[in-house]
């Protein structure tokens, strides 16, 4: 089965911006063997994520964070079927940001839509801003699949999309299946940034 | 000369050459050509020993009604007397393409082919699709003690072959596989068994009859039909068809052209054993080291394995195919074929004694011109058997006096080695385009390459070449003289010395030839070109130089088309496929002639899509497929039968939208013609956006594509021919081929108009100008490097090939490359790995620099037609991306001011989300009945003073004669339309149809018809004492009706 992600990243100030890289780079290179095929860019990804006793392939479609690119997301979740939106729990303000994303998902984006919650940085726990529970509760409200993640230790990454595939409904007819797209929204470590 | 003489001296050589071996790879090139060499060696001798052989073997492949055809020997002796006995031998081959409709029952349950077959005798077979296996399979009548009845035997779909499962025979199309499975039983507990009435059926005609039955043969009566084909047999047994007749009725017969499967009679015109070749597997692993080592040899940077593998392929499979081939192509192919054959000898280090050979050689092919084209060339000394070959006397005439007399025979064979048909006529218009031919000639002589110390290089394939291959030595030797082979070695040493070209080519000496050899990569391709500057470059410096992103030299090109061959574009890792968007965009232009482009099909087909690409990397690549061809193009022809499934299915296609007695030509036409009314005013007058237009020609496209699938109008079912995960991907190509190419023009025509009227040409513009004015750091571009203006020249240059293409999958690859590249820049080598806040801003960045507005519709034009289901994938998010930066460039000005998505882009990504929607929506529901495509009428304006003129209407299907008069009134300019009627003119009788009857159906009923005669609607004024006749009697079988789509009628 096919699946499209589609990876949305809102994005976060620049300065920050290397955390966003780093879940998408962590989630290819992590796994840089044959369920990966190789893309031109980063910006696009695809992966193969095993689930029950099929495949899921996903089509991971990075989003620009950058305010001035916020208008175009539209056309990036568009059919997704999932979005991971990833914070940064050491800024509260990219929680903050993640929230608005949640909403904009909800209101605009496809019916049905899974959204997981990915904060990220979850190696520097001793700076976080972010307690996990508020994060957890706010997912839980929203039925937001939530999972606290760490790109540079590779933690939880595997599982999120693990977490994803097994939300992401059954698709009566493969054909059409292959056509499902998951978009996944990832808010990066910084507060302003869209998740990719 | 008594052939047994030649015989004998081919021996001779061959056992010269095998002692001379010495390394041990070559003893495997050896055996692979000495096989080969057997096979044409008989083909030259009719050596009775081989032909026994070889005619067991072909005698398999047909069916043998008769015991009077006799063993090959003997049947090439009775030849001139045996058409009755061979034309009754039609080939397992012809007899399953043309009673298809028979065995190929892809809707037959289990139990339903079970029944069918009970009362069948043994081995007796349907091909059926199976519902829980999601394959096709292949129901074999078992045994009658066998635990069951009928039995199913899983077909294996690859992307481009067909095979039993368990087997490890593939074959490029269901019917091979079929009829090899009749032959040999292979994977199967026994051979297929073709029933009576077709295996006994001697003439096509016959075939047909059965064919016509369909699934209903099984249900007749045995012995009824039995009897009607002993009734049927009688009067064409008295008739043999005569040769000449014999081509002829082929191509009658529909579906058979696509084949090009040969009579017996045909071949055995030329020899025995003709036949031979008419099913082959695509692959079998028989030769494999020899694969791998010619691949290892050959193999130079850039050169594409898969090329190699492939051709390897095609020899290893092929050899035994080498006398049909031969005879099967034209004198001009077949002489051709041979002069490379010489050629790839000149390499050859063994000499015997030249004179005697060569004599012999001549009197051989003296012997055979007469009745046939020429199997061996003339040796290259004799100039008036030169003129045997077409070909050189096209390429020919411009070089002669350029040449000196000792060079001439190394001419020679460069252009019957290197030149390619296609190549040949351009090489040969100027003298600077002649190196090229060189290039191609030498190439397999020496080939550097990086990975080997280049002395040996140079000569190991020589090394190769001294296998003890029989048929290559006696040419070699003909080809050979001392001082010839002399200039091979020189030429190899200064090679080595990166010898610098001069340029005269009068100056020339021979190690032009290896200079030639050097410029390939580029001269092959930029042929009119003059490529002074890298012409003196050693062949292995060039890929660092290509690889150096910074490149010098600026496009020394005019000519976009050829942009893509110039160093310019190397530098990519993708720098493989640069070559191939064009060549299929050409290709198509080629393709006038569907049946006579064997080169074409052996180009595209067999290699998967992912390979494909990379065979055409580079010129040398070409350069050596070319060189190889001496050998392989003896089966191009057969391979041009067999292999290319796809590229045939594609043909079919575009042969049925071109015949417009057909529904779905009837179709494409009208739309086309409809849509480039006024060369395309009608398209900007009719539609009110661009966007529009382009999803109603997808929308006709898509629609087109699952009318293809459920037709019976593609005389041979789609998937027989090719996998069924394929057949969407083709009809995707076939469609564009016969809509988006013709229509390319108009399009663009009428997007420009579209933009030019809304102002946001010049919007645009301002707006690019603006941007391009901007700092990267102010376009959002982070720290990454940036690319230079020359590197942005290079991308301009790639979006302006781009721009000349016309399909919209080809553009992507396009746009994704130019990514690839952009991406390379950012990263600098530095391997970190950018996300889409990086990319995106530099893509814009990069969009303001190119300043290019025309890139605007070309991504709009590539966003609506690119088949929806690649949406979803790299192509379609590098699409998105590109349409996003484009967007915010468009609206630069605004931009600070307001940061939302215009209305109108928010508008495009709606329409474009529902067609998406409307995609999934139509492969869900059942698929739109034929009333879908009727959306346009032909009509035909009759006037007296003007004679008539005809436009194509939009006319729904329900739209009656009423209603149609009234638009004609309009379209036609007509004052008095009361006057006026709409008439349906058919051969000789032209009727007026009645004020409430539907054109359309009418239409649509004509069509459906078995034997449609032309018809026309005409407008014309209506004669006083004509009468009114009601047309519905003509739709009484139509059903008033099913729910049309209305989608495509009023786009």
């Amino acid at each position: 089965m096919l699946s499209k992600v589609q990876l949305y990243c809102c994005d976060c100030p620049r300065e920050l911006k290397f955390g966003k890289s780093s879940i998408v780079c962590r989630f290819v290179q992590d796994h840089f063997d044959h369920n990966i095929s190789p893309t031109i860019g980063a910006s696009f990804l695809t992966k193969t994520v095993p689930c029950g006793n099929e495949l899921h392939k996903f089509l991971i479609w990075d989003t620009a964070g950058q305010e001035r690119f916020h208008s175009l997301a539209p056309m990036y979740y568009r059919g997704s079927a999932a979005a991971v939106i990833v914070y940064d729990i050491t800024k509260l303000d990219s929680f903050q940001t993640l929230k608005k994303w949640v909403k904009e998902l909800k209101e605009h984006g496809p019916e049905g839509i899974v959204v997981a919650i990915a904060g990220n940085k979850n190696d520097l726990g001793d700076i976080r801003e972010v307690p996990m529970k508020e994060a957890k509760e706010f997912a839980e409200s929203i039925a937001a699949i939530f999972i606290e993640t760490s790109a540079r230790n590779a933690v939880n990454v595997e599982e999120l999309f693990q977490k994803i595939s097994k939300q992401i409904p059954p698709l009566e007819n493969p054909e059409v299946d292959s056509n499902e797209s998951f978009k996944l929204t990832q808010q990066p470590v910084a507060s302003t940034r869209r998740c990719c | 000369m008594p052939a047994s003489i030649i015989n004998q001296s081919c021996k001779q050589e061959r056992m010269g050459s095998f002692f001379k071996l010495i390394e041990s790879f070559a003893l495997e090139i050896g055996s692979l050509r000495k096989e080969m060499g057997k096979k044409t060696e008989s083909e030259e001798d009719n050596g009775k020993t081989d032909h026994l052989e070889l005619s067991e073997e072909v005698g398999g492949l047909f069916l043998r009604s008769s015991p009077c055809a006799g063993t090959g020997a003997e049947l090439a002796r009775v030849r001139d007397s045996g058409y009755h006995s061979l034309h009754r031998r039609l080939s397992i081959l012809d007899r399953l393409v043309h009673t298809h409709a028979v065995w190929l029952q892809l809707g037959l349950s289990h139990q339903e082919a079970a029944r069918i077959l009970t009362n069948q005798p043994m081995g007796t077979f349907v091909v059926r699709r199976s519902n829980s296996l999601k394959k096709k399979v292949v129901s074999l009548r078992m045994h009658n003690d066998s635990p069951v009845c009928v039995k199913d035997f899983p077909v294996k779909e690859s992307q481009y072959t067909f095979s039993l499962e368990g087997s490890g025979l593939s074959f490029a199309d269901l019917f091979r596989l079929v009829a090899f499975c009749s032959i040999s039983r292979d994977v199967l507990p026994f051979t297929l068994k073709l029933p009576e009435a077709i295996s006994s059926a001697e003439t096509f005609a016959q075939l047909q009859e059965v064919a016509k039955l369909g699934a209903g043969f099984w249900d007749a009566d045995w012995n009824e039909r039995k009897k009607r084909f002993s009734l049927l047999t009688t009067p064409h047994i008295s008739l043999p068809p005569s040769l000449s007749q014999r081509p002829v009725s082929l191509t009658a017969v529909p579906g058979c052209p696509q084949f090009q499967t040969r009579t017996p009679a045909e071949i055995d015109c030329y020899q025995s054993n003709g036949a031979l070749c008419f099913i082959n597997p695509l692959f079998i692993k028989v030769h494999q080291l020899d694969g791998t080592f010619l691949t290892a040899t050959l193999h130079n940077p850039g050169t594409p394995k898969q090329g190699v593998r492939e051709e390897i392929r095609d020899l290893d499979t092929g050899n035994t195919e080498a006398q049909r081939s031969c005879l099967e192509s034209p004198p001009a192919n077949c002489s051709d074929q041979n002069q490379e054959t010489h050629f790839i000898a000149v390499s050859k280090l063994v000499l015997q004694d030249d004179n005697s050979s060569s004599e012999n050689y001549r009197t051989h092919s003296e012997q055979v011109v007469p009745r046939s084209p020429p199997p061996r060339p003339p040796p290259p000394n004799f100039a008036p058997q030169r003129s045997v070959s077409p070909l050189q006397q096209q390429s020919m005439p411009e070089k002669i006096p350029l040449i000196n007399s000792f060079k001439e025979d190394l001419k020679e064979k460069e252009k019957g080695g290197g030149l390619l048909s296609w190549l040949g006529s351009s090489f040969s218009i100027s003298t600077s385009s002649s190196p090229p031919k060189r290039v191609g000639i030498s190439y397999p002589i020496s080939i550097p390459s990086l990975a080997l110390p280049r002395s040996s290089l140079s000569h190991s394939p020589y090394k190769s070449k001294t296998s003890p291959s029989n048929l290559d030595d006696a040419q070699c030797h003909l080809a050979m003289e001392d001082q010839t082979i002399e200039k091979a070695l020189n030429r190899a040493k200064l090679h080595g010395q990166n010898v610098t070209q001069t340029s005269s080519i009068t100056t020339r000496k021979p190690e032009d030839l290896a200079v030639g050899q050097e410029n390939d990569r580029k001269e092959l391709r930029l042929s009119d070109i003059s490529t002074d500057s890298s012409g003196s470059l050693d062949f292995s410096q060039l890929p660092s130089i290509f690889n150096s992103p910074p490149d010098p030299s600026p496009p020394t090109v005019t000519d976009h088309d050829k942009l893509p061959k110039s160093p310019l574009s190397y530098d990519m890792d993708m720098e493989g496929e640069e070559d191939d968007g064009e060549e299929e965009e050409e290709e198509p232009d080629n393709d006038v002639s569907f049946e006579s482009d064997p080169d074409q099909d052996q180009d595209v087909t067999m290699v998967p899509p992912t390979h494909r690409t990379k065979r055409r990397s580079s010129a040398s690549a070409l350069v050596l497929r070319k060189a190889l061809q001496g050998q392989l193009r003896k089966m191009s022809g057969v391979f041009n039968s067999l292999m290319t499934p796809e590229k045939r299915a594609i043909r079919r296609v575009l042969e049925l939208s071109q015949n417009k007695a057909s529904y779905f030509g009837c179709l494409v036409h009208d739309f086309i013609s409809y849509m480039s009314e006024g060369s395309g005013t009608q398209a900007w007058q009719v539609y009110t956006s661009g966007l529009e237009l382009l999803q109603s020609v997808r929308q006709f496209m898509t629609q087109m594509k699952i009318y293809l699938r459920q037709s019976s109008e593609m005389e041979l079912p789609i998937e027989s021919l090719i996998s069924e995960d394929q057949i969407d991907q083709v009809l995707e190509k076939a469609m564009q081929k016969c809509v988006l190419k013709p229509l390319r023009q108009v399009v663009n025509t009428a997007l420009q108009e579209f933009q030019l009227r809304s102002g946001t040409w010049q919007q645009l513009k301002d707006n690019l100008s603006l941007a391009k004015a901007r700092q990267p750091q102010e376009m959002g571009v982070s720290a990454a490097l940036h690319p230079d203006p020359v590197a942005i020249e290079k991308i301009k240059l790639k979006f302006q090939v781009i721009c000349k293409m016309y399909s919209p999958e080809k553009k992507v690859i396009r746009l994704l490359r130019i990514c690839k590249c952009i991406y390379n820049i950012m990263q600098n080598n530095s391997g970190r790995m950018y996300g889409a806040d990086d990319f995106l801003p530099m893509l814009t960045y990069v969009l303001a620099q190119c300043d290019m507005p025309q890139l605007d519709n070309e991504i709009l034009y590539m966003m609506e037609l690119l088949d929806p289901s690649q949406h979803n994938g790299e192509g379609g998010y590098y699409l998105i991306s590109a349409y996003g930066a484009m967007t915010l460039i468009k609206n630069f000005q605004e931009e600070q001011a307001a940061r939302v998505l215009s209305s109108e882009t928010k508008d495009t990504l709606r329409q474009w989300h529902s067609q998406w929607q409307r995609r999934r929506h139509t492969t869900q529901c059942c698929a739109p009945s034929i009333d879908d495509f009727q959306s346009y009428l032909r009509v035909v304006l009759q006037d007296l003073s003007n004679g008539c003129t005809a436009k194509t209407l939009q006319v729904g299907p329900f739209a009656t004669v009423e209603e149609v008069c009234c638009l004609c009134a309009l379209k036609f300019k007509v004052a008095d339309s009361e006057s006026y009627g709409l008439f349906l003119q058919t051969e000789g009788s032209s009727q007026q149809l009645a004020a409430d009857t539907y054109p359309q159906k009418i239409k649509a009923e004509l069509h459906s018809r078995p034997q449609s005669a032309p018809f026309y609607f005409v407008f014309r004024r209506v004669d006083s004492g004509s009468t009114i006749t009601s047309i519905n009697d003509l739709s009484v079988t139509l059903d008033p009706q099913g729910n049309p789509n209305n989608a495509s009628e009023h786009p």
